[in-house]
C-alpha cells in the first residue's frame, strides 16, 4: 500500500513537470466547443430581414400596406423602414437590405378606381429565405387588397373623401362601421366555415428539451479526457525505454501497487480536467451546480477506466510506434461515435445506439441524462457497476502484460 | 550468497545459457566474463528474476529465485546495462522511490538516500533533474538506485559500457566499496583488465557455456608460462601443421590451437627467442608470415587460448 502512495507521488511529479501536455488536453476541446458554440448560437437569436420601402403616394392606402410587415409574427422576421428612393436603390444595391418595394404616386387612386397599378419589390439575390417571405407576404398583401377593394370600396371611398384635417365626426365613423358590419353579416354564411364541434385534446406535457450547445458538454468534455487519458496511458512505454520496468519487475512484490499508482495519478490529472472544464461548461449553460460533483465523480472515473483499457491495448503492440499510431487512430472514431463532435441525442438512432455502447458514449450518455435531468445522482447502479467493471478488467489486462514480458524487454 | 546450479536458458532451439553453474559468497566480486553474445546478460537476468530459467535452480540467500521469488529479490539489487532512471524526476527522488519498492520507509530511507548521493558524488544535485545531468553522472545514479537499499546480492551487467574514463574508476571504487560492505556482487564485462582489477573470482563463458572458472590467480596458472602466438599470413594447411609438429620435437610445449589457410595460433614458453625457428619453419612449408601478434599470459590470453577467437570478436 506504501508503495501505491510513493508510485502516485511519483507519476504526478512527473506529469507536474509537463504542464504542456495537460494544457493542450485542455485546449483542444475549448477550442472546438468554441466553434461549435458559436456556430449554434451565431447571430444571437432570430434572423430579421430589413425591407426597404419607398412610398411614393403617402396615403393612407400606402401606410396600411407599410404597416402590414411589421404586424404580429411578421415584425419578429420584418423590419420595415421608410426610405427615400434614392436611399433604397443605393441600399439595396450595396446588399444592405432583404428587400426594397417602391410604392408608386397614386397608389391610392388606382386602387380604389380599380385601374391598374404596379408595386415594384427588388429583393436581395445574396439572401434566400427572408426576401422569399417578403415576396409572399407582398403577393398576399395584394390578393387582400383585391377583396378588400370588392367587399368594402365604397366604404374605403368615404373615408378618402372625408375630410382629411379635421378629425371624423362620430356619426361619420358609426355610419361606416355599420355598413361593413352589415356587409360582414351578409357575407358571413359564405365566408364561416361550417359549425363544427372542436374537441381540444391537451398534448402529453412535452419534455422540457435542453439547450442544443448543452448537448454538446458532455462530449467535448470527454474529447478532453480521451485524449488525456491515451497520453497517460503512453506512460508505459514511457517507463519501458526508461528501463524503470525492468527495475521495477526486479524488485519484490511492487507491480500491483505500481499500477493502482498509475491508475490513481491519472485519476487525479482526469479529475483535474474534468473540474476545469465541467466548471466552465456548468457556468456557461448555467447548469445546477447540485450537479456539478456527482458529473465530476462520473466523468473523473470514467476517464480513468479508459486509461485503464488504452494501457491494456497499448501493452499488446511490440513497439511503440505501432501502439500509438492504433489508438491515436482509433481516437477519431471514438469520438465520433462517442458524441464529441455530434450530441449522441442529434444523431440517427442507429448511430446513437452504436455509440453509446462505446466506452466513450457510454459515459457521455450517463453525463447527457445527468446534466439535463431534474435533479442530481441520477446515473442508475449499473452504469456505475458496468464503469467499475471496465476499469478493473483494464488494470487486470495491464498487470498481466507487465508480468507477461512487457516489462522485462 | 549465490547459487547457480545447472541453469540452462533456451528460446526455442536456441541454448543461449548452457548447463553453467557458480557460486558466489558475501564481501566479494565474482566477474562473469565473456564476449558480446555469449549469454552473460541472459545469466543475469534469470538471477535477477527477469527471465524464467528453463531448467536448473537460483538461490539467493537461500531463497531460490522461482519458489520463493519475493524474499530472494529482496535480497537483489539490479543496475542494468542500459540506463534505468527516471529523467523527469530529481536525483534524490528517484534515490527514494527505488528505496521505498523495497520497503525503506522514514528516517532510515531518508538517511540512506542522503548517504547513497554522497558515495555517488551527487549530494550537491540532488534536486536536480537526471536530464540535466552528464552521461558519468546518470551512470552514477543509476548505480545509486541498485543499492540504496542495501543490497545483499548486486547484479552489475556490464555499468562501464560507455563510460568516460573518470567515471569509470568512479564506478571501481563503488563497486569495491559494495564489497567492503559486505555484499556480493556478480559482475559481468568483457573487458578483461576490469575482471582483473575487480573480481576476486570469476567464470569465463562462451556461447552459453561455461568453459573456465576460478580465482584470477587459479585461472592464469591455467597458461603456465605460455605465450599466445597468433600469425597472419598463407599456411598451406598439411605441411604447415607437418613443419610444426615437427619443430615442436625441439620446443618442448609448442602446440598449435587453430590453424587455417590464413592464421596460425601457437602456444609455447618464451615465444619471442623462437620466432626465427618458427618462420623458418612455416617459410620451409611453403607459407609466409604477413603480421605477427605476441601476447604474455593474461585472462585475454586464456580466452583466446580456450575458445581460439578475441574475447572482443
Amino acid at each position: 500500500m506504501k508503495f501505491l502512495f510513493a508510485s502516485v507521488k511519483k507519476d504526478l511529479a512527473r506529469w507536474r513537470q509537463d504542464k504542456t501536455a495537460i494544457l493542450i488536453w485542455l485546449g483542444i476541446p475549448f477550442l472546438i466547443g468554441g466553434l461549435i458554440t458559436s456556430m449554434i448560437d451565431g447571430g444571437g437569436g432570430t434572423p430579421t430581414g430589413v425591407l426597404l420601402i419607398a412610398d411614393k403616394d403617402e396615403s393612407l392606402l400606402s401606410g396600411f400596406v407599410a404597416g402590414a410587415y411589421s404586424q404580429d409574427q411578421l415584425g419578429e422576421l420584418i423590419v420595415a423602414e421608410k426610405v427615400s428612393l434614392e436611399e433604397g436603390e443605393k441600399r439595396i444595391n450595396d446588399g444592405d437590405a432583404s428587400g426594397f418595394l417602391i410604392i408608386p404616386e397614386g397608389f391610392q387612386d388606382a386602387f380604389l378606381n380599380e385601374t391598374p397599378v404596379t408595386l415594384i419589390l427588388k429583393t436581395n439575390p445574396a439572401q434566400t429565405i427572408l426576401p422569399g417571405i417578403i415576396e409572399d407576404v407582398t403577393e398576399i398583401l395584394l390578393d387582400a387588397g383585391f377583396y378588400a377593394q370588392r367587399l368594402f370600396g365604397p366604404e374605403i371611398r368615404q373615408i378618402q373623401n372625408a375630410d382629411s384635417i379635421t378629425v371624423p365626426d362620430d356619426v361619420f365613423v358609426a355610419g361606416v362601421a355599420v355598413e361593413i358590419q352589415a356587409k360582414m353579416s351578409s357575407i358571413g354564411t359564405k365566408l364561416s366555415p361550417p359549425l363544427l364541434d372542436v374537441v381540444i385534446v391537451e398534448p402529453p406535457p412535452a419534455e422540457p428539451r435542453p439547450d442544443m450547445a448543452l448537448l454538446f458538454l458532455p462530449g467535448i468534455i470527454l474529447m478532453a479526457v480521451l485524449f488525456a487519458s491515451n497520453s497517460l496511458a503512453a506512460d508505459y512505454w514511457t517507463e519501458r525505454q526508461n528501463g524503470t520496468l525492468r527495475r521495477l519487475v526486479s524488485a519484490p512484490g511492487v507491480l500491483t501497487g505500481f499500477v493502482a499508482g498509475k491508475a490513481i495519478a491519472a485519476l487525479t490529472v482526469i479529475g483535474l480536467i474534468a473540474t476545469v472544464t465541467l466548471f466552465i461548461g456548468f457556468i456557461y449553460h448555467d447548469v445546477s451546480w447540485s450537479k456539478f460533483l456527482s458529473s465530476l465523480v462520473w466523468v473523473s472515473f470514467g476517464g480513468v477506466g479508459m486509461f485503464a483499457w488504452f494501457a491494456a491495448l497499448q501493452m499488446l503492440f511490440a513497439n511503440n510506434r505501432a501502439a500509438n499510431l492504433v489508438t491515436t487512430i482509433l481516437l477519431f472514431p471514438l469520438m465520433m461515435a462517442g458524441g464529441s463532435f455530434f450530441p449522441l441525442a442529434a444523431l440517427p438512432e442507429w448511430i446513437a445506439g452504436v455509440g453509446r455502447l462505446s466506452p466513450n458514449g457510454f459515459i457521455v450518455d450517463r453525463l447527457s441524462g445527468e446534466l439535463t435531468a431534474a435533479s442530481s445522482w441520477t446515473i442508475d447502479a449499473n452504469s456505475w457497476l458496468t464503469l467499475l467493471a471496465m476499469t478493473a478488467s483494464g488494470l487486470a489486462i495491464s498487470t498481466w502484460r507487465l508480468k507477461a514480458g512487457f516489462a522485462r524487454k | 550468497m549465490l547459487n547457480v546450479e545447472d541453469l540452462v536458458k533456451q528460446y526455442g532451439d536456441l541454448t543461449a545459457v548452457d548447463t553453467i553453474s557458480f557460486e558466489a559468497g558475501e564481501g566479494s566480486v565474482f566477474g562473469l566474463l565473456g564476449p558480446n553474445g555469449a549469454g552473460k546478460s541472459t545469466a543475469i537476468n534469470c538471477i535477477s528474476g527477469l527471465l524464467s530459467p528453463t531448467s536448473g535452480r537460483i538461490a539467493v540467500s537461500g531463497h531460490d529465485i522461482i519458489k520463493d521469488g519475493k524474499a530472494a529479490r529482496q535480497s537483489l539489487g539490479v543496475v542494468p546495462q542500459e540506463l534505468a532512471l527516471y529523467e523527469d524526476l530529481p536525483a534524490i527522488d528517484n534515490l527514494r522511490y527505488w528505496g521505498k519498492a523495497y520497503g525503506l520507509r522514514g528516517k532510515v530511507l531518508e538517511d540512506r538516500v542522503t548517504e547513497v548521493l554522497g558515495h555517488i558524488g551527487l549530494a550537491d544535485r540532488a534536486k536536480d533533474l537526471p536530464k540535466e545531468f552528464s552521461g558519468g553522472m546518470k551512470r552514477r545514479l543509476n548505480f545509486g538506485c541498485g543499492i540504496v537499499h542495501k543490497p545483499k546480492l548486486l547484479l552489475l551487467d556490464e555499468p562501464t559500457v560507455g563510460v568516460d574514463p573518470q567515471s569509470r574508476a568512479k564506478l571501481f571504487d563503488l563497486v569495491e566499496a559494495e564489497r567492503g560492505d559486505g555484499a556480493c556482487v556478480l559482475y559481468t564485462t568483457h573487458y578483461m583488465e576490469e575482471a582483473e582489477r575487480l573480481c576476486d573470482s570469476l567464470a569465463i563463458i562462451d556461447h552459453g557455456k561455461l568453459i573456465a572458472q576460478g580465482t584470477v590467480a587459479e585461472l592464469k596458472s591455467q597458461l603456465g608460462a605460455r605465450d599466445a602466438l597468433q600469425l597472419t599470413g598463407e599456411f598451406p594447411a598439411e605441411a604447415s601443421k607437418a613443419a610444426i609438429d615437427t619443430l615442436a620435437n625441439s620446443i618442448s610445449d609448442l602446440e598449435i590451437l587453430t590453424q587455417d589457410d590464413n592464421t596460425l595460433l601457437l602456444t609455447l614458453s618464451s615465444a619471442s627467442q623462437h620466432l626465427p625457428a618458427i618462420f623458418a619453419a612455416v617459410s620451409g612449408a611453403g607459407g609466409s608470415v604477413s603480421e605477427t601478434n605476441l601476447r604474455s599470459p593474461n585472462l585475454e590470453t586464456l580466452f583466446l587460448l580456450l575458445t581460439g577467437k578475441e574475447l572482443r570478436e
